[in-house]
């Protein structure tokens, strides 16, 4: 990308009407999340929630879906901290967070698949991580979630070019990123990694917002996150939780460099059984719909 | 371990009714897996609790856990496994069963192995429906692949070979009578355009779809017999190699393997795995379906981009 269309899309982004108000409590927690565990205080969080009502009940909501482990619906954030542990209720609630970025208006894509989509990679994200030593599960899962908040950065500041952008990856059933570096010359990346640095979102979480597509280009020490990104993405998209058209390709994880950046580092990579690891995924999808039915409101059905 | 945790089949409906499920059946489940590859999905635990109803009867037991005890153990394992998988798949087949499969195979296949072909000056596709039980998909195939004939593969050849084990399926397959129940996914489009309505009703494939298939008997496992299947593009084997051991679910992917084409792709059912028994096949995803890649000679050049 050149410098000139860098300054374009970071003037546009800056001078959008409605910019995305990150909700006050979102970098805070995001920055909880960074600090070593045992540095971080229960109290504070509680307090932090104890601010908003809807965030806190709709936390509860999350908590209590057995994609996120909880037997009974929690009756307090205490209580979803003491089953759930600390970290998984900060993930839940900078989720529900996020719903109020960016509120359901003015999206050329609809708002119920991208969020399905954001969810679901999410959640394949930290499942996948979990499946790799010393690879933070509840960091994979931001970064799942966050990957694409470049559409809606699309959406809002550059909706004619973005609409023809959709066009044409319906219409030709090919992947959106294709279709956006054809008709506009940048894709969501450069438009997410826009709004990451607004936002402050930290080296990490920008670098994989900015590198999705081609982890290796990310920095050395952020390959690993990007390229569980890039493969958790691959995956929703093959299986019901991607954009909501027919993406005519074929997928070879095993073949694809992301594969190999990290069996560089987990060998225990080799040891993921990749059909069993999507059929398991098929099972949530049901749940990834209705929970982003709750907490970002829209559409239920699926339709990837 | 699910990417719902144990208590998520508490809370779902295992059962139709929403009862809350015995977690003995997940157990199943898994055994069922690691035996033969067959996953089944939480909110179809139901047919795996159905079908033990069944054997749990049929062999005078008193409950689920004596039947479980049977399932596990090591002498009875391999038997049982199998006799419930039957009662599990019973009435499974029928036409137009996978719609992502064949999606994948008109949408993403076939453009591919037109322009792969084109370079080689061929046009001729060859398919295996290895496994073909009463005809249903080798009949859906041909259908598929002869909606392309306008387009896609104008004036190729296509061969679909159609085995199975059993004499009597084949014949029921040769004469492609098929009732309500093997059409229920079958359009009235393709009713209309490549069925004849006999007098009870049922309807029978046309000689012209008929045409493009030879069925005949074939032992999976017979080696000479697998030489005269060589030079195919695609394989289709849904639910068959459940029913194999070990060692010879593994030779007979291995058949597979040799007997396709490079750049061929060999499908399973839409539950099944291979679960890692032949790694020269590359796993890969379609829309909604997997499919198993024998890579082609230049896979480098052929392999996904970013």
């Amino acid at each position: 990308m050149t410098p000139d269309l860098e300054a374009r899309i970071a003037e546009r982004v800056r001078s959008i009407e409605t910019t995305p108000a990150i909700p006050s409590i979102f970098i805070p927690l995001l920055e909880m999340l960074r600090l070593p565990p045992d540095q971080v205080k229960l109290d504070k969080v509680v307090e932090l929630v104890s601010y908003d009502n809807t965030i806190a009940a709709q936390c509860l909501r999350v908590a209590s879906s057995p994609l996120f482990g909880m037997t009974k619906s929690p009756e307090s954030i205490k209580g979803a901290v003491i089953s759930l542990g600390l970290r998984r209720v900060e993930t839940i609630l900078l989720t529900c967070c996020l719903s109020r970025a960016f509120p359901a208006r003015n999206w050329i894509i609809d708002p119920g698949v991208f969020w399905r989509h954001s969810l679901g990679c999410a959640l394949v994200c930290r499942k996948f991580a979990e499946r790799l030593q010393g690879v933070d599960s509840d960091e994979a899962y931001m970064a799942g979630l966050l990957h694409d908040i470049g559409f809606l950065v699309n959406c809002l500041a550059f909706p004619d070019e973005f609409s023809k952008a959709m066009g044409m990856a319906v219409e030709q059933e090919m992947s959106f990123d294709e279709a956006e570096l054809q008709t506009m010359g940048f894709t969501h990346q450069d438009t997410g990694n826009a709004l990451a640095q607004q936002w402050h979102l930290g080296n990490r979480m920008t670098q994989v917002i900015a590198c999705h597509h081609a982890p290796e280009t990310s920095e050395a020490s952020v390959q690993s996150l990007a390229a569980v990104v890039h493969l958790g993405d691959l995956l929703c998209r093959m299986r019901g939780l991607g954009y909501g058209y027919y993406e005519g390709r074929r997928v070879d994880l095993i073949g694809n460099p992301a594969w190999g950046i990290l069996l560089q580092e987990h060998a225990e990579l080799d040891r993921v059984d990749l059909a069993r690891f999507t059929f398991e995924l098929d099972e949530s999808v049901a749940e990834v719909c209705e929970l982003v039915a709750t907490i970002f409101g829209g559409a239920t059905a699926a339709k990837a | 371990m699910s990417f719902s945790t144990q208590t998520a089949v508490a809370r779902s409906t295992g059962s139709r009714d929403g009862d809350t499920i015995d977690p003995v059946f997940r157990q199943m489940r898994d055994l069922v897996y690691k035996t033969c590859g067959i996953y089944q999905p939480e909110e179809k635990m139901y047919l795996l609790s159905d079908s033990t109803g069944r054997r749990i009867k049929s062999l005078g037991l008193r409950g689920v856990r004596e039947y479980w005890n049977l399932l596990s153990s090591a002498t009875t394992r391999d038997h049982e496994i199998r006799q419930l998988l039957n009662e599990v798949t019973i009435g499974e087949t029928c036409l137009f069963r996978s719609q992502p499969q064949l999606d994948a195979l008109r949408k993403i296949i076939l453009p591919e192995l037109v322009a792969e072909k084109a370079k080689q000056l061929t046009k001729r596709v060859r398919i295996w429906s290895a496994g073909c039980s009463t005809g249903e998909e080798a009949y859906t195939l041909a259908m598929n692949l002869m909606e392309e004939t306008a387009g896609l593969l104008k004036g190729w050849t296509i061969e679909i070979l159609a085995t199975d084990l059993n004499d009597r399926s084949v014949e029921t397959a040769q004469a492609g009578i098929y009732g309500d129940y093997a059409l229920r996914h079958t359009t009235d489009y393709y009713k209309s355009k490549y069925f004849n309505v006999l007098d009870d009703k049922k309807l029978q494939v046309r000689p012209e779809v008929k045409k493009l298939i030879t069925f005949s008997r074939l032992n999976l496992l017979e080696d000479s017999k697998m030489l005269f299947m060589r030079g195919i593009d695609l394989i289709f084997c849904c639910n068959v190699l459940i029913y194999f051991d070990a060692p010879s679910k593994s030779k007979v992917v291995n058949h597979f393997l040799t007997n396709l084409n490079y750049g061929g792709y060999f499908f399973l059912g839409s539950s099944e795995s291979l679960m890692k028994l032949n790694d020269k096949f590359h796993l890969v995803h379609f829309p909604g379906a997997i499919g198993y890649w024998k890579p082609s000679l230049e896979s480098g050049k052929q392999s996904d981009k970013l």
